[in-house]
């Protein structure tokens, strides 16, 4: 399993963790090369059914990251998204999805380390998961085929 | 001065947060702002911060948003590096002399890419961490700078000192380093100056009690704060700098450096220490899980400002310790650590080890702020503050000039960000005839129509010189571009960002007909708007573009793996083309703006919205609910400064009625409210309806009735406002008596009402030195919990002592006991300094009632904003924006937001009018862009999207259905994740784009 | 014990009543089904029409189904689950509270004709019902009276809401409610290792025909387009891919959650028998765990996906 390179689809807030992962980026802190990252305006733009579409299409983990509690740009959004992300991590861990695939968290714009710190163990967790043969689609280009 | 002589530019002096906010809403307004910084970037002390108090915030990432606006604003002329030589010229018309000291780097090449940082082999020590770590010769201020651009120390660099190295020139792929770069004076001319130089903190060094020189285990709480940041030297670890473990127990030291004229002269109060170090305290210790143990060695907790009350209860429930005592030694031990000795009530002395003490130092003026000063002919107090009144508190000595931050005396971030909109109200308000004559305007040719047109995608992938193609086969990329679904052209360039490629992305959009850009190279935090700019120049538009962020996110923290960083930016580009295939034009609208206010309240607040707003050139109608103007004014003698408010009023009044642009009603209120930002219709209850663009809360607060301390039993028992009335008629009551009660905190800073009430202490100072200087013979006591005289106001406090006021404390569990015999008083209290128990027979007791919110649930319905628990107004943001509401259009004033002397209601009251103006002044408003759409055929009208919009954008039509408000919305989408059938989208971040995305990540 | 008589005439005397005074243009109530142990909804208009109203131990649809966007006044005939739809309902804005009149029954539970059907294997040609508290099934040559409790549907056994507490009439006196944990089970679940759980929900839902009966059966569904149905993007396939049908479910129960009132509608629509209500009541659980909220237990209490705490607990966000 050691040579296993996950697929991990990264959902980020644009005004925090996005700002984080550039100034990451500033800093040359260097993090496993295992995510794609979809940047959204706000956490509270994450439709549960985007974590549900990353798994369905084979990735192997999912994670979400935006501002502190607080910090949110448009107020309230975090703080909205937080109560989806509470029933969405229980929902899945319930039904046996192995919680590891699936992180949330929040990094500000500030926070290049923390970014660095959470990206390694993002894929470190995933990556101990192994491959998601359970939680996805049986045939992945049936999915692709849906879209075009 | 005439008129016509003005000129409509300003000139800011200081790019920290006060004035950043100044130059913002200067800009906004039509004015032309230069706003001249001394270092290489913007952003000032708060730049420096971890977290803001009291709602723990992260300090970059709210001010952040506000450099970039700064930084790109078309009307802010950003001059870094650069001092004021001379202004000559009278109010209106100045003319300013510059000194732009070199930078060695060429702005218009530098991208920042730091290789230069990376081969400079000097280490200078790194002011920005308070010199806790060290940084190159050639550098940028901190990561997040604006201008972010590159800067060379010319005393350290070895080229500029030594003639040998030169490293720099060698390796910057963008040939930006300059070593001939050269001072340059330049003059230019404005109409007004406001000065925002803002502070340095206190230097302990010479302070020998405290041991800061000689012990690596005494810092300052600025140093502290460096520790505690993510950018710090330690990446937020805190560490005891002698060995570098993790301190188990800490001690703050409260006043080092203010409320001292012995060894410091600064007798102020730093206002902000207080809270500051319990914010320091919270942190450190929730970074330890809970264990670290923290003392807070203080005189008096100054806790006064909107939610630190609360603030402070939660440090002590999470176990932070308060100590009131004065520290009198502080003594290093052998190997880590401080002993630190004092003397806390009851005169016990005590000695206690901590591994690490953090001297609170406070704010001061700086040499170079001084010189300032005094080179302009600004006139200051003693402690080098610029002198201010209370009825013009931004207005400095010399006509024309402005101040705002601690300039004008030491104060928070919100009370500097209200000052700073205020300074742009007041700077602004003879320069009207000049609005919007030196401002530019961006013009773009109308875009072409490309609806119904197949996506015809062009990929530019940048080589950032070497630090995208060093790691990244951009080659690659372009090829696999190639492939992609509506990719017509794929192309490298050397710097996307350049002039000459841009120039060049414009050419190929016309030749290929291009109709969607994709730009693989950096982040669209910083160069999207850049990009979108191109677009627009090209005749497309603007939101038909999409970026992948191959080198912050890729080659930058990839670069030991070319392989994999190739696919990454392989996949990056293509989640890119993907949404791009997918987006559609967006239209921006442009709506009407009715350029009246409405101003809810006839107190000063109202009185000075309305005036500003007059002097703006806008009108208003003022609604009082009472028949008289003035609000609580009219019952208050003097300001703490000693300026007559009856004399101050009556001439405030006058000008309201004689101002032609200015209606007020008395007797009314609100009665029913349509509409939003540029265009609400208020109806009143005499029944008229008030069409205005724009809305000022300033519905004020009242007194506590209080219940105790005998008030109501006996006469002689009166509250604060009830004194002042006796005063202004020189009641016999006031005058036959020789000796006064002082009661402080009457219903306030108790679990019921858990706030100051901020004003009180102050007014109390007065009054008492009022009262001593009339009748020395006077016997006075100020019955206490903590002396909160915050800023100059320290010295009321000292003078008061001076003149024989008796300060004694009590606590909350040992209040002053009220008694009467034959109509007589009796006050009862323990005093704990001595443990004695005092007995006094006062002639008048008065007590600081708690100053209560009117608790407008019903306005502010009707307005869709909302109130805190105490039922105070709340604001958009606590620190950055304190005098809006989070609703479009909406603005705030007074103490309807929290209680506060006269002189800071007048400043948010100047504030709520500037921010007002950059709606007002905007004869159409655009809106649209990014924001949320409804499909009303698939909405059931649950009502889930009104519910979770933080800016009430969202309302139900008449059919019952969800509509947008594209004036109100921010564009966050929490609506349309929420939405169970998905009715509402977010345009640029449609379901579709998003899964287009998903889909081509994986 | 009452009869299932008198439920009858009082029901059918509240509704002509309503009629006749024009406090409702319609009642919604039950009739008798076509086939023993069912029933059917009645949509009485005219007083005379009222006779046909009945009661039964087999009363499992939910009428609130049919309120969301019906124009006028109506009443609904409503045990303690259906009531708290269609309180939900009026908060979510799919019917007017001043044109709702709830003539509540207080319930002893509905009936699982499976469970019927698996003590009583013969052909059943008859069914006689006099008392809300049992049954006699008859066939060729038998005639055995079943307990109702031990027929009960499984959300019916744990139901602490029988009375319809928000009601504007109640139909007899106040039945108490079960008292059971009703969550005992989804917590054992939750104590087996996630590839049990897996394993458990993947062979829930092999039946599932993605036939949306039980969406269809669901007083919360009332959107005017379902996901299931949405096309751009699509969010489901329309392939049986297994991991297509567990979406389906996934969402379905982050939909309800909040909301669901486990009158277990869906279940008894589902005709190959899923225990669809399963991943409702994973969410139901985390809703009351952490925001301590039962949905149609108000009329003013904001729905939890509404609204926020500032201190709203989520230590799992790292």
């Amino acid at each position: 399993m050691s040579d296993f390179e996950p697929k991990i689809v990264a959902f980020f807030c644009n005004w925090c963790t996005y700002g984080a992962a550039d100034l990451a980026g500033v800093s040359r802190l260097d993090y496993p090369p295992n995510f794609r990252v979809v940047r959204l305006p706000c956490t509270g733009r994450l439709n549960p059914k985007f974590i549900m579409e990353a798994f369905k299409r084979g990735a192997d983990g999912v994670w979400i990251s935006g501002c502190h509690p607080g910090d949110c740009h448009y107020i309230a959004g975090n703080y909205h998204a937080r109560r989806k992300f509470v029933l969405m991590h229980q929902l899945l861990e319930s039904i046996g999805v192995d919680p590891n695939r699936l992180r949330f968290s929040w990094i500000s714009s500030a926070e290049a380390n923390k970014f660095q710190a959470m990206a390694r163990d993002v894929v470190e967790h995933v990556k101990a998961c192994g491959p998601n043969t359970t939680f996805r689609k049986e045939d992945l280009k049936l999915g692709l085929a849906e879209v075009a | 001065m005439a008129s016509h002589n003005v000129v409509g530019a300003v000139l800011v002096a200081g790019g920290g947060v006060a004035g950043m906010q100044a130059a913002l809403d200067l800009a906004n307004a039509g004015y032309y702002v230069y706003m001249v910084e001394k270092s290489l970037a913007i952003g000032g002390r708060m730049s420096q911060l971890d977290k803001t108090f009291p709602t723990n915030d992260c300090s970059m990432c709210i001010i952040s948003p506000k450099l970039v606006e700064v930084g790109r604003h078309i009307n802010v002329e950003l001059l870094t590096l650069t001092d004021i030589l001379s202004i000559n010229g009278t109010e209106g018309n100045f003319t300013v002399t510059v000194r732009k000291n070199p930078r060695y780097i060429d702005m218009s090449k530098c991208i920042a890419c730091g290789e230069c940082t990376k081969k400079c082999p000097s280490k200078v020590s790194n002011n920005y961490n308070e010199n806790l770590d060290n940084r190159k010769a050639i550098y940028v201020q901190y990561a997040q700078a604006v201008p972010l651009k590159y800067g060379i120390d010319a005393e350290k660099c070895l080229k500029l000192t030594k003639g040998k190295c030169g490293s720099c020139k060698k390796v910057c792929p963008a040939d930006a380093v300059n070593y001939d770069d050269k001072p340059e004076e330049a003059t230019f001319k404005v109409g007004s100056v406001i000065l925002a130089p803002g502070f340095a903190p206190y230097k302990p060094s010479d302070f020998e009690t405290y041991r800061y020189s000689d012990s690596k285990d005494v810092i300052t709480a600025l140093e502290f704060e460096r520790y505690l940041g993510a950018t710090g030297p330690t990446m937020g670890e805190v560490v005891r700098p002698s060995d570098g473990h993790h301190p188990t127990k800490m001690a703050f030291l409260q006043c080092v450096g203010s409320r001292d004229i012995n060894r410091a002269d600064n007798g102020y109060c730093s206002s902000v220490c207080c809270m500051y170090a319990i914010k320091e305290a919270l942190i450190a210790k929730e970074h330890s899980g809970g264990k670290l143990d923290v003392s807070i060695f203080y005189m008096d907790i100054r806790t006064f400002g909107k939610d630190f009350e609360r603030y402070y209860e939660k440090a002590k429930a999470a176990g932070i310790k308060f100590i009131r005592s004065r520290v009198h030694t502080v003594r290093p031990e052998p190997k880590n650590g401080v002993k630190i000795g004092y003397v806390g009530d009851g005169g016990v002395a005590s000695e206690d080890y901590f591994d690490l003490a953090v001297l609170s130092h406070g704010l001061v003026i700086t040499p170079d702020t001084k010189a300032l000063s005094e080179n302009l002919g600004i006139q200051t107090d003693h402690y080098n503050f610029a002198k201010t009144s209370t009825f013009a508190p931004v207005a400095l000595s010399r006509p024309g000039f402005y101040g705002c931050g601690v300039y004008t005396g030491p104060k928070d971030i919100p009370s500097s960000v209200m000052e700073a909109s205020a300074a742009a109200a007041a700077a602004t308000s003879k320069l009207t005839p000049a609005r919007s004559t030196l401002t530019k305007v961006i013009n773009v040719p109308a875009p072409v129509d490309v609806t119904g047109e197949p996506p015809r995608v062009g990929v530019f992938v940048c080589r950032c010189g070497i630090n995208i193609a060093s790691v990244v086969d951009v080659e690659k990329v372009v090829e696999f571009a190639k492939t992609l679904p509506f990719v017509e052209y794929a192309a490298v360039t050397m710097f996307a960002c350049s002039q000459d490629s841009q120039e060049k992305i414009v050419s190929l959009i016309k030749e290929y007909r291009l109709n969607r850009i994709v730009v693989s190279a950096c982040s669209p935090r910083t160069h999207e708007p850049l990009f979108q700019e191109t677009l627009a120049a090209a005749g497309l538009n603007k939101y038909l573009y999409e970026m992948a962020n191959i080198r912050n996110h890729d080659s930058w923290v990839h670069a030991n793996n070319p392989v994999e960083a190739t696919r990454k930016a392989m996949d990056m580009t293509e989640m890119a083309v993907a949404k791009a295939a997918l987006l559609v034009p967006l239209k921006e609208n442009v709506i009407d703006v009715d350029p009246t206010a409405l101003v809810i309240g006839g107190g000063v607040a109202g009185l000075n919205a309305a005036l500003t707003l007059s002097s703006q050139g806008f009108k208003s109608v003022i609604v009082e609910k009472e028949q008289r103007s003035g609000g609580n004014a009219n019952r208050i003698h003097s300001t703490t400064k000693g300026e007559d408010v009856a004399k101050y009023l009556e001439s405030l009044k006058n000008k309201v009625l004689d101002d032609p642009k200015i209606t007020l009603v008395l007797g009314s209120e609100v009665d029913k409210v349509e509409g939003y930002v540029g265009n609400f219709a208020t109806t009143l209850t005499t029944g008229e309806t008030v069409k205005h663009g724009v809305t000022i809360i300033a519905t004020g607060a009242k007194e506590h009735k209080p219940t105790e301390y005998l008030y109501g039993q006996n006469n002689k028992v009166v509250t604060q406002l009830e004194f002042d009335e006796m005063i202004k008629s020189d009641d016999d009551a006031v005058r036959n008596s020789k000796t006064f009660v002082f009661v402080q905190c009457v219903g306030s800073r108790e679990p019921e009402r858990m706030y100051c009430s901020k004003v009180c202490c102050g007014h109390t100072a007065h009054t008492a030195v009022e009262l001593k200087k009339k009748n020395p013979g006077a016997r006075i006591f100020v019955l206490y919990r903590d002396m909160r005289t915050y800023a100059q106001k320290e010295d009321l406090y000292k003078e008061a002592r001076d003149l024989g006021v008796i300060f004694v404390r009590y606590t909350l569990e040992n209040k002053p006991k009220f008694s009467e015999a034959d109509g007589k008083i009796k006050v009862e209290i323990l005093d704990p300094v001595s443990g004695l128990r005092l007995l006094i027979n006062p002639d008048m007791a008065i007590l600081a009632a708690a100053i209560v919110s009117g608790r407008e649930t019903e306005l502010a319905m009707k307005y869709k904003v909302p109130l805190d628990e105490d039922g105070w107004f709340f604001e958009a943001h606590q620190k950055l924006r304190p005098v809006d509401f989070a609703t479009d259009g909406m603005f705030l004033a007074g103490i309807a937001h929290y209680p506060k002397p006269m002189d800071e209601v007048i400043a948010q009251a100047q504030a709520a009018a500037a921010r007002a103006v950059t709606v007002l002044t905007q004869p159409k408003m655009t809106v649209g862009g990014i924001v949320a759409e409804i499909n009303q055929a698939k909405c059931s009208g649950c009502g889930v999207c009104v519910a979770v919009c933080p800016f009430s954008a969202i309302s139900l039509d008449e059919k019952g259905k969800s509509v947008v408000n594209e004036a109100m919305c921010k564009g966050c989408g929490n609506c349309a994740s929420s939405c169970r059938s998905d009715a509402p989208s977010l345009r640029g971040f449609t379901n579709a784009g998003l899964f287009a995305q998903i889909a081509s990540a994986l | 014990m009452p009869a299932l008589s008198d439920i009858n005439s009082k029901i059918r005397e509240s509704a002509r009543k309503l009629l006749a005074d024009g406090r409702a243009e319609v009642v919604i109530g039950y009739r008798q089904g076509t086939v023993p142990m069912t029933t059917s909804p009645m949509f009485a208009r005219k007083p005379a029409e009222c006779d046909q109203l009945i009661w039964s131990n087999f009363a499992r649809i939910n009428l609130a189904n049919y309120l969301p966007g019906r124009p006028g006044k109506v009443a609904l005939v409503a045990k303690g689950c259906d009531a708290r739809s269609a309180v939900g309902q009026v908060t979510e804005n799919q019917i007017l509270k001043d044109n709702l009149y709830i003539i509540g029954v207080p319930c002893t539970g509905m009936i699982d004709t499976n469970l019927v059907l698996a003590k009583e294997t013969r052909p059943i040609k008859e069914l006689v019902e006099t008392t809300d508290e049992a049954i006699t099934v008859k066939g060729e040559g038998f005639s055995t009276e079943i307990n109702k409790a031990d027929v009960l549907r499984r959300n019916c056994q744990t139901c602490a809401n029988r009375t319809p507490k928000l009601a504007d009439e109640l139909i007899g006196p106040e039945t108490p409610g079960a008292n059971p944990d009703d969550f005992a089970d989804i917590k054992a679940l939750l104590n087996k290792t996630p590839d049990e759980r897996m394993a458990y929900f993947k062979d829930l839902i092999k039946d599932c025909l993605r036939c949306y009966a039980c969406r269809n059966a669901c007083p919360l569904c009332y959107c005017p387009i379902c996901f299931v149905d949405e096309t751009r993007p699509q969010w489901l396939g329309k392939s049986t891919d297994p991991m297509d049908t567990l979406t389906f479910h996934i969402l379905r129960g982050l939909h309800c959650s909040g909301r669901c009132t486990s009158c277990g509608a869906c279940e008894t629509a589902c005709p190959v028998n899923i225990k669809v209500r399963e991943f409702n009541r994973v969410t139901e659980l985390t809703v009351q765990n952490n925001w301590h909220y039962e949905a149609g237990q108000s009329w003013d209490q904001k729905p939890p996906l509404t609204m926020f705490q500032t201190d709203d607990q989520a230590d799992f966000i790292k």
